[in-house]
């Protein structure tokens, strides 16, 4: 199963992520997020690990309220995260550590993950998660 | 919804009666011409406007622009004036990019004086203002310096040397919201501003050295100084990272607190509440702390942009002067005539310019009487435009266009068309290209973009601002 496809947009980026379990929500979104960052690394590949708690509304909020809390820490430390160890989570909080690679320079610019039309989903067996986000 | 739910107002001006649902507050009302009417069925922004018809407080109607098209919760074009006493205020009527917005500095110079030095300037302006995606600016300011700037704007600025007098008088609220307070932003967001100042940003943000081709109203072009042939540089930017989180903070509170001011919408990136309430309060001094940072962005990338033009030119070159700069995304506090009568109203352009007419008080003295200097940026490669406010322009709020407008997905862009081959086009047109993504510049491809000139047509004959001169690019800068 992919962990995620880019839908076609006018304007923004349009993420929809697959998982068997909804923690796996979390971590496709965040790969599918970094990679369309399009990070470039630089010739040392510098490894770190940052903490992350959250409580939100409910679940969609906490997808959200994650991934704008990932792209703070991408880009006031210049740095992308590929993997997550969870600590607690639950419908409306999370813990977790995100752990990736210092970066040189970003080619895309993402602003905010946004609430239009977020969806998140079980269709046969497989969570559906998609998300825009503006550039 | 379809052609004939729509009630024509004039030529270039359409009407959605009230009565077409149930929860409309207001009318929604769209400048279009009949050729381009059609398309606003391509996205979801006519229903985006309904939307906005809800709003609790609006007065007259819920406004788009020719150059709408589909936004978060508010359709981006989009404007909404509410009574300051009873209405809402929305973060998703700002936009993300809080004060995203114009600027134009004219210089002396003919296109003839710059052309040999042409490739040199553009060379020295893109490597003094990066996009601030790779390396951020050099200095990276701490917390208090940050909150100066979020609550002194451009007037900080300049008292620190980074600019003269004039470039308060020549920008919008001379460059200060007095009402901006930083304990109403997070630290989040000033740690995303602290290495940002006087970046350019990617995506449609670019700097452009351009030649006045086209005059088309010879008396307020020469109030504004403005002639045929001369060269002047154009700054599309906004409040970079600082103000993105500023939105983000404000649309999760106000998601969280409208239950308890009864405020019920039908989209929730419509998410507002009371303008008298603590959160309503409070994004508005937030709000104007981002508007305060993005002027201060655009006046250091002037700065850095002087200092290029100098180190290109000598140090006895002829200056370039700030002609004016004017936000596109913003909620502003204004006076207006409703009914006869003198109202307070919050009013929200979001994709849409201030076009203030001759003899209002807001606008610089040299400007009376001919009305506020409007700044549409075409797509990159193409036309762009200065125009002047009107008086007709009072049903629309004294708001105009805000530029082209997408019509195809970076996506598709890059489909059709590669970085190597605009670049190649644009070239081949005399049009100098520094950029540091081919693919960036694909996505940004003139043809994914409406027809400016239809765009500016329509705002013109419909009295919301009159064109006074057309600029076509020389150079487009997209910073390193």
């Amino acid at each position: 199963m992919k962990k995620y496809e880019i839908i076609d947009h006018k304007t923004d980026l349009k993420i929809k992520s697959f998982a068997k379990t909804k923690k796996d929500i979390f971590s496709n979104m965040l790969v599918a997020m970094t990679e369309s960052m399009k990070p470039r690394f630089g010739k040392k590949r510098e490894k770190v690990t940052r903490e992350i708690k959250i409580k939100s509304e409910d679940f969609k909020t906490l997808l959200v309220d994650f991934l704008n809390e990932v792209l703070y820490l991408s880009q006031t430390n210049r740095e992308v995260y590929f993997d997550i160890n969870f600590k607690k989570f639950s419908e409306d909080e999370l813990r977790a550590e995100v752990s990736g690679q210092k970066i040189n320079r970003f080619n895309e610019d993402i602003k905010a993950a946004t609430f239009h039309n977020l969806e998140i989903e079980k269709e046969r067996g497989v969570w559906q998660s998609t998300v825009l986000f503006d550039i | 919804m379809q052609k004939s739910d729509f009630k024509k107002i004039s030529n270039y001006l359409w009407e959605i009666p009230k009565d077409f649902r149930q929860d409309m507050k207001v009318p929604a009302r769209f400048y279009v011409s009949e050729k381009s009417i059609e398309d606003i069925f391509r996205d979801k922004s006519i229903n985006q406007l309904v939307n906005v018809a809800t709003l609790s407080g609006i007065v007259n109607y819920s406004l788009a622009m020719p150059d709408m098209h589909e936004g978060y919760g508010f359709p981006i074009g989009g404007v909404a004036a509410v009574d300051l006493t009873s209405g809402v205020i929305s973060p998703g009527g700002v936009g993300y990019d809080i004060n995203c917005g114009m600027r134009v500095l004219k210089s002396d110079y003919l296109e003839k004086d710059i052309k040999p030095h042409l490739e040199k300037l553009a060379t020295e302006i893109q490597k003094d203002v990066p996009s601030g995606l790779g390396r951020g600016r050099n200095i990276k300011l701490d917390l208090n310096s940050i909150n100066k700037i979020l609550e002194g704007g451009v007037q900080k600025l300049v008292e620190q040397g980074y600019g003269e007098k004039e470039d308060l008088e020549n920008c919008e609220s001379q460059g200060r919201i007095s009402l901006a307070d930083s304990l109403t932003v997070s630290d989040h967001a000033k740690n995303r501003g602290r290495d940002q100042l006087g970046t350019l940003g990617s995506g449609n943000h670019f700097l452009e050295i351009q030649k006045v081709e086209e005059i088309f109203d010879q008396e307020t072009a020469e109030v504004f100084g403005l002639f045929k042939d001369q060269i002047v540089i154009m700054i599309h930017t906004g409040s970079r990272g600082l103000g993105h989180q500023i939105a983000t903070d404000y649309i999760k509170i106000m998601m969280g607190a409208m239950r308890k001011y009864n405020v019920n919408l039908p989209d929730r990136e419509l998410a507002a509440c009371p303008i008298s309430s603590n959160e309503g309060q409070r994004y508005l001094r937030a709000m104007a702390c981002g508007a305060n940072y993005a002027w201060s962005n655009r006046q250091m990338i002037s700065f850095f942009i002087k200092k290029a033009w100098k180190s290109v030119l000598g140090e006895k070159s002829l200056p370039l002067v700030l002609l004016y700069d004017v936000a596109h995304n913003i909620a502003k506090i204004e006076k207006h005539i409703i009914s006869g009568r003198e109202m307070e109203l919050c009013v929200h352009r979001k994709g849409s310019t201030r076009a203030f007419p001759p003899g209002h008080p807001e606008i610089p003295k040299k400007y009376q009487k001919i009305g506020q200097p409007v700044l549409i940026p075409g797509s990159m490669g193409t036309a762009s435009y200065i125009l002047a406010g009107q008086r007709e322009g009072k049903e629309a709020f004294f708001s105009t266009c805000h530029g082209a407008g997408r019509a195809m997905s970076r996506k598709e862009a890059t489909r059709r068309i590669s970085g190597q081959e605009v670049k190649k086009r644009l070239e081949s047109k005399g049009i100098l290209v520094k950029c540091w993504s081919f693919k960036g510049i694909a996505e940004e491809a003139p043809m994914a973009y409406k027809d400016i000139d239809d765009v500016v047509e329509t705002v013109h004959s419909a009295g919301l601002s009159k064109k006074v001169t057309k600029l076509i690019p020389l150079a487009v800068i997209k910073g390193e």
